[in-house]
């Protein structure tokens, strides 16, 4: 039997077919989890914001027009879910939560401790320059479209964006100086 | 010589430098350095590698989106309880059948009898009225599936939690929770007591509760100091 297209299983799960949910999250779930993750910037908050992401996306499916990709639409639900969440939770206790035990998708080389020194540092960062560095360098989003999702002007987004690189610098230091020495390559990734 | 401040660097990552920050770039190796730095570490950024959810995630989400009518019922459920060991199948069941009937009023705190290892009033809470019509008798279903699910989530994620990491297990919590599974089995059997299915239900939890209990004995016996 053929496997069924993204199409179909959109349009399925829209009309409550567990099977076809349970294809998309597992196709997805990774991608959604990342990002609400590192917005939330903790463990407990991020499956509950990814929980909603889900449940807003899976709610609002009949919906769905197919006029963008169902990646991003389904990343900008997880996106927006995981800031409204983040504005009604207060995070402030929960920062010094130990890294997650959660397990990164795809092959992991000598770049693991590199990996988890900038996830640890990304918790670090107030969480409007998180939220900022998080969508511009990692998930790739404009400033215009940063000041949309965060209801900010782009130039805030900007300098945002510079003083969280600067933060990540500073916080990152003593890594990245010791790495410099050993050559440019233990930056890749 | 003053440096490039650290946000110039910054921004240096997605503009040209202009005359003076490129000729001072030339000239002052730390700068240069830190500006590669920069670059570098704007670079893994990008590349972070995307996470799997922990353990017990979908079974989670599966319960919410049931229990919220998003999806269909059948598939699901039959392969989340497939997934589930007997004995928490059996106190789901228990908790459950102690809905329909209205003695989960033994779990309400306000009533004075209280579940061990569990506080306060909670989703559990059922108020023992008897349904004098369909749509009163549907309700109450609902209510009772709910229960259920929020039975079957909790397990689920305890015994995730379990099976994800053995040594961080910890038999005096799981013998604790096994204790509350068992007063529900027993408030079960004390209702129905000729009920063969609920009796079997107990016997397995008891049995678990058997293993629980020397478990949580091997690990005193290990952690702490007798003499």
């Amino acid at each position: 039997m053929r496997p069924l297209s993204e199409a179909q299983l959109i349009r399925r799960a829209g009309d409550g077919d567990a099977r076809a949910v349970r294809a998309l999250y597992e196709r997805y779930a990774p991608r959604v989890y990342a990002v609400v993750r590192r917005i939330a910037g903790d463990d407990d908050l991020a499956q509950d914001y990814a929980q909603e992401a889900w449940i807003r996306a899976i709610r609002a499916l009949p919906t769905f027009r197919g006029d963008a990709r169902f990646s991003t639409w389904l990343h900008r639900i997880a996106v927006n879910a995981a800031l409204q969440a983040l504005r009604r939770t207060d995070t402030r206790a929960k920062r010094e939560a130990p890294m997650p035990e959660t397990v990164p998708v795809g092959p992991t080389r000598g770049d693991a401790l590199l990996q988890t020194r900038l996830e640890e540092a990304l918790d670090r960062l107030p969480d409007g320059m998180r939220q900022v560095l998080i969508l511009h360098d990692v998930e790739g989003y404009t400033h215009e479209e940063i000041g949309d999702v965060l209801g900010v002007a782009s130039g805030t987004s900007k300098s945002q964006l510079f003083k969280a690189r600067a933060r990540m610098r500073s916080l990152l230091g003593p890594i990245g100086r010791q790495d410099a020495e050993h050559g440019v390559e233990a930056w890749s990734i | 010589m003053e440096h490039l401040s650290p946000d110039t660097l910054a921004r240096l990552v997605d503009e040209a430098p202009d005359e003076a920050e490129s000729a001072h770039l030339d000239a002052c190796p730390e700068c240069a350095e830190e500006w590669a730095l920069v670059q570098a570490t704007v670079d893994a950024l990008g590349r972070l590698p995307d996470v799997r959810p922990p353990r017990g995630d979908w079974d989670v989400l599966e319960a919410r989106l049931v229990s919220e009518g998003l999806v269909r019922h059948e598939g699901g459920l039959r392969s989340t309880l497939a997934r589930t060991p007997g004995w928490m199948r059996g106190a789901a069941a228990i908790l459950l059948f102690l809905a329909g009937t209205g003695v989960g009023a033994a779990f309400d705190s306000t009533t004075g009898t209280a579940v061990p290892g569990r506080s306060g009033a909670g989703p559990m809470v059922f108020a023992a009225q008897e349904p004098t019509s369909v749509e009163e008798a549907a309700e109450a279903m609902r209510q009772a599936e709910r229960v259920f699910y929020d039975s079957l989530v909790r397990y689920r994620q305890m015994v995730d939690a379990e099976e994800g990491d053995v040594v961080s297990v910890d038999p005096q919590r799981r013998y604790a929770a096994l204790e509350y599974f068992l007063a529900a089995g027993e408030a079960a059997v004390q209702e129905a007591p000729a009920d063969p299915f609920m009796n079997g239900l107990l016997a397995s939890v008891r049995a678990e509760r058997q293993v629980a209990r020397a478990a949580a004995l091997r690990q005193a016996s290990r952690t702490q100091d007798w003499y």
